[in-house]
């Protein structure tokens, strides 16, 4: 193979990878911003109370761990480090929340990027949740954390 | 509420997130390919091959997971566009890749909300290689 069409390859097959992706992440991005202007965040945080409640965490992680599971670890952390702030979240909730949120984030846009290139994303995405599940439940029975209740 | 002004947001975070993983998907493909065809990829494959067998996949995976780990999930993205992959590897990779990805920005990131480094590393770690060697047991 000559030079120039290692290089040819080299760039058409980027620009090709690039295209593909893009398809699937602008439309993405375009629908959760009307997502978010819609109120589906606070409808999130509603869907997301069952999962606090499984953590045995605050309800007012509900929202941050919505954030998390939608826009991804570093919109995620901002809120979890705000709502810390204000007193909302105690010291359990938020270890076992950034550790849910630190194997599961951004689930959206992870899985479609994986589906992007092949990859089978229902079972990326129920691998990846699942696991942060079985993993916060674990950690929150067997490991003595902090327990200051405030519900 | 919806508006124009949602729809402008949208289309600019699209943009701003397709040039972000251009300039990183780009370079990496090219990378990868001039690689492949002068046979030096072919070195990188024999070296990782041992260590990739683990979970079902050529030596030169390694390359996705060192670069997903290192810097994002987009570099993976450009490697495993850029070598020949089955559907289960690329699917084990993807699960490997979403546990543990981004380490030195994500780890920034969760020690900020007071995780410990170690812990969330070896979590992290610890499920992309688990994962990874089920996955290749069970699939």
């Amino acid at each position: 193979m000559s030079a120039v069409e290692i290089i040819k390859e080299g760039l058409f097959g980027g620009l090709t990878s690039v295209f593909n992706i893009a398809l699937i992440v602008f439309p993405l991005m375009v629908f959760m911003e009307i997502a978010k202007d819609a109120g589906a965040l606070d409808w999130l945080a509603k869907l997301s109370k069952p999962i606090t409640r499984f953590m045995k965490i605050s309800d007012d992680s509900a929202f941050p761990l919505a954030i998390g599971l939608v826009f991804g670890l570093a919109f995620g952390a901002g809120v979890i480090i705000q709502s810390a702030k204000e007193g909302n979240l105690d010291k359990r909730s938020l270890l076992l929340l950034a550790l849910f949120l630190a194997c599961c984030h951004a689930v959206f846009e992870d899985t479609l990027l994986f589906v992007a290139v092949g990859a089978n994303g229902w079972f990326l995405l129920a691998i990846r949740t699942i696991t942060a599940f079985i993993l916060t439940a674990i950690v929150s029975k067997k490991i003595k954390l902090p327990n200051i209740d405030q519900n | 509420m919806i508006t124009k002004d949602t729809f402008v947001r949208g289309s600019k975070n699209g943009a701003t997130t397709v040039w972000m993983l251009a300039k990183i998907i780009l370079p990496v493909y090219f990378v990868v390919t001039v690689l492949k065809h002068t046979g030096l990829l072919e070195y990188v494959a024999i070296i990782f091959a041992p260590a990739m067998s683990i979970f079902g996949l050529p030596g030169e995976a390694a390359l996705a997971l060192v670069l997903g780990n290192a810097l994002n999930i987009y570099a993976a993205l450009g490697v495993i566009s850029s070598i020949s992959l089955t559907a289960k590897q690329i699917t084990i990779l993807a699960v490997m890749i979403s546990f543990s990805h981004t380490l030195f920005v994500e780890t920034a990131v969760t020690k900020k909300i007071g995780i410990g480094v170690l812990p969330i590393l070896a979590t992290r770690i610890g499920l992309a290689l688990a994962s990874g060697i089920i996955l290749n047991i069970v699939l």
